[in-house]
């Protein structure tokens, strides 16, 4: 029993943490929204440069921690780049998973051919057949047309997908919660620093163990994918259900302790706020995620102290 | 950097990521349920109901877990126990809790009185208390909040006057647990007049429940018979042998109790086994699936967050705030996994005993479950460590 990184993974991270910050942080983000041809050049080239095309997730649970740990730094600044699906590439098209009607993916032009496929593992390949919506809330999103279906099954492929975006959102509400501490450490009103009101000392606490409960399941996930692979389909569920309420609560608390102020592009925590929610919202919300892994925990359990769903999951 | 396969393969011992308890875990898992199965009746709901025969089956149980070598199974071996794991320990606390702690009131005992008497004991105190505690014939109280001293517990006031070459103590003690039952207190004490430093001159006394001048009155409660208590110390004489930790130095003593209480009581195990055991019984209502899944997930974050507080213990660098970040997930999982199973039993919550659902443990894990966030130190407590620990040196 052991739930720490190996720490290769942590370091490799770290140097992913370091490369995003020299590509300006949260400034590639809002670069990319003015230019979004951005993503292309200076985002990809750091991609390349830190091999994250070399590194697969599937291959080994150390290689997974390091994709884990890639994309919590990209969650931090919210990298404009489909860093999950890049990890997950089947004959060089990455994957995205998608709901049952429209093909919708962030960051969708940015490759010629997809492999998309729904939560129960259905695949095929797609490619882009729209324009940005370039929205606020989604500016890289746009609309793939089917390319056909795909016999092979992407079950593996999918839980791994929806475990690695809740390590990507876990980078986006860390780094949320480090943001707040920062602004109500320096704002003073009332003659003290807003981090002396007990009030926003609790707020901040409650982020915090919303953070490092989802932490410590994005970790426990990824050992599961590797320890029961055959059975590993509501883990993911449920660590992706863990990162759509924790953001849900950690990102309004953390918006709400900056003022006004947190909903202004100048701050980071608003680009980080609006960038995250294809990343939330695709494909689809934590209501329906839910009702998907009761489902999966009646088909195949779920793993605890105590047996859960399917008898044959008893141990 | 470049990630780079082959030189992470080289990796050698102990793997990380790696949840499994191991073998050894596994077994005793596996023993701890065929005894509980054995020893315990069906519908157990811990020691302190309104049937007096519910508390001999935890003291013979404990006997029982005495025998095989298992009620000390986290003890160092110097002082009689079996030297394992955390992890070990850790599946004690989570088999005894998810069965309704058939240990009893002697939990304390041996998850932080025995420790603590380890750590600050002289060695006449470890030879005389701890193989009763290790024997499973001893049960222990911790007379530490006070009417006027909750979670501001340093401006206690019950107090120690020198009288000969040993003390004599008066004061209040409240919310005691199991105190009527108890045969020893580890009783928290002021020496001296206070100071500006309210944390100096508490002292910690180890003395026996049936010393002169103690007086024990039960409180009614939500929660079971003989659970809550006020104790009263009339001139209660201690020897200068019952100071434990040396004059002044209670408040390190409090301090490493109040850790392995928070680390110590894993109530995600009884929510895991209660929506096991409900499912089983009666199905997941099917308005309800939905929320049920979440607290499955809830469950086991916390139950994640908790071996990650077990595992800075292990390390040796346990922190503050990791205990004080699992026990506020902890508590309020307890609290969410007890109404959720409230709402699936509808108008049956009421019920209570062996005819109600799942034999009334739903009921009374309810019941004790609203006391989880004010129980040794309440979650606003927590929250404060939590926010000093973020704030560092910025507030
Ligand atoms: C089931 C149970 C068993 C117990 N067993 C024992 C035992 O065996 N021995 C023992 O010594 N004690 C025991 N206690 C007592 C327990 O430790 C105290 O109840 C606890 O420390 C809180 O103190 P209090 O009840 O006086 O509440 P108070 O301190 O009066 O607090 C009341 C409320 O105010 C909040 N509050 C207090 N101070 C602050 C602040 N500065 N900022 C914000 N909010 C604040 C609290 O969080 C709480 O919500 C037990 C309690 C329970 C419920």
């Amino acid at each position: 029993m052991n739930p720490d990184l190996p720490s290769e993974a942590a370091e490799y991270g770290a140097g992913a943490a370091r490369a995003f910050a020299s590509l300006g942080g949260l400034d590639a983000a809002r670069r990319a929204e003015v230019d979004p041809a951005e993503r292309g050049r200076s985002v990809a080239r750091a991609l390349e440069a830190l091999g994250a095309d070399q590194l697969d997730p599937r291959a080994d649970p150390d290689a997974a921690a390091a994709a884990g740990e890639l994309c919590r730094a990209a969650g931090r600044v919210m990298l404009p780049y489909p860093v999950v699906p890049l990890l997950l590439r089947t004959g060089g098209a990455p994957l995205a998973v998608v709901g049952e009607g429209r093909l919708r993916v962030d960051h969708g032009d940015l490759f010629d051919e997809w492999r998309v496929a729904t939560v129960d593992g259905r695949a095929q390949a797609a490619k882009p057949a729209s324009s940005r919506l370039a929205t606020k809330l989604g500016p890289f999103v746009v609309d793939l047309s089917p390319g056909g279906p795909q016999a092979e099954p992407a079950h593996r492929d999918v839980a791994f997908h929806l475990t690695l975006s809740a390590w990507l959102v876990l980078g986006v509400i860390e780094r949320a919660v480090e943001l707040a501490v920062e602004h109500v450490s320096g704002r003073v009103q009332f003659g003290q620093a807003l981090s002396s009101f007990q009030a926003v000392q609790f707020q901040l606490a409650d982020a915090a163990v919303g953070v490092e409960g989802l932490r410590e399941l994005c970790r426990f996930t990824l050992w599961r994918l590797f320890a029961d692979p055959e059975r590993c389909q509501p883990d993911a569920l449920a660590v992706r259900l863990h990162a759509l309420e924790t953001a849900r609560t950690v990102l309004r608390t953390t918006q709400q302790l900056h003022g006004a102020a947190g909903l202004c592009d100048e701050y980071d925590i608003s680009i980080l706020c609006r960038h995250v929610q294809p990343c939330l919202r695709l494909p689809f919300g934590s209501e329906r995620t839910a009702l998907e892994l009761a489902g999966a925990v009646e088909r195949m359990g779920f793993d605890s102290l105590f047996p859960h769903g399917a008898r044959s999951a008893v141990g | 950097m470049i990630w780079a396969p082959s030189s992470a393969q080289t990796t050698s011992g102990e793997s990380d990521l790696d949840y499994d308890f191991g073998d050894r875990a596994a077994e005793l898992r596996g023993r701890l349920r065929q005894l509980i199965a054995d020893e315990i009746p069906p519908g157990y709901l811990g020691a302190f109901t309104d049937d007096p025969a519910d508390l001999e089956v935890a003291q013979r149980f404990c006997h029982r877990l005495a025998d095989e070598g298992l009620l000390t199974v986290a003890w160092p071996k110097e002082y009689g126990g079996a030297g394992g794991s955390v992890w070990e320990q850790t599946v004690v606390r989570e088999e005894m809790w998810a069965h309704h702690e058939p240990r009893g009131a002697q939990y304390m005992g041996l998850n932080w009185v025995g420790p603590a008497i380890m750590a600050f004991g002289t060695d006449e105190q470890k030879q005389r208390f701890l193989p009763p505690i290790a024997a499973g014939d001893v049960i222990w109280c911790q007379g530490f909040s006070e009417p006027d001293a909750g979670s501001d517990l340093a401006s206690l006031t019950t107090r120690a006057e020198p009288d000969g070459d040993g003390w004599r103590i008066t004061g209040q003690k409240i919310w005691t647990s199991y105190a009527e039952m108890a045969q020893w207190c580890v009783l928290a004490a002021r020496v001296g007049t206070a100071t500006a430093k309210k944390h100096e001159g508490i002292t910690m006394f180890l003395v026996p429940m049936d010393r002169e001048g103690i007086s024990v009155r039960p409180i009614r409660s939500m929660l079971g018979r003989h659970h809550l208590n006020e104790c009263f110390f009339d001139d209660v004489w201690a020897g200068p042998d019952e100071v434990l930790g040396g004059v002044g130095n209670g408040w390190s003593v409090i301090r490493r109790a109040l850790a392995h209480e928070r680390v110590g009581i894993v109530r995600y195990a009884r929510c895991d086994r209660l929506l096991s055991a409900f499912a089983e019984e009666e199905g997941v209502p099917e308005l309800l699936r939905a929320r049920w899944a979440r607290a499955l997930v809830d469950v086991r974050v916390a139950r994640l967050l908790a071996y990650r507080a077990v595992r800075e213990q292990e390390a040796g660098e346990p922190r503050d705030a990791t205990a004080s970040i699992a026990r506020l997930a902890v508590t309020q999982c307890d609290q969410q996994v007890a109404e959720v199973l409230f709402q699936a039993q509808e108008d049956r919550s009421l019920e209570a005993g062996a005819d109600a659902p799942v034999a009334g443990a739903v009921e009374d894990h309810w019941r004790y479950a609203q006391a989880a966030t004010v129980a040794s130190g309440t979650i606003e407590i927590q929250r404060m460590i939590v926010s000093r620990h973020l704030l560092g040196g910025r507030k």
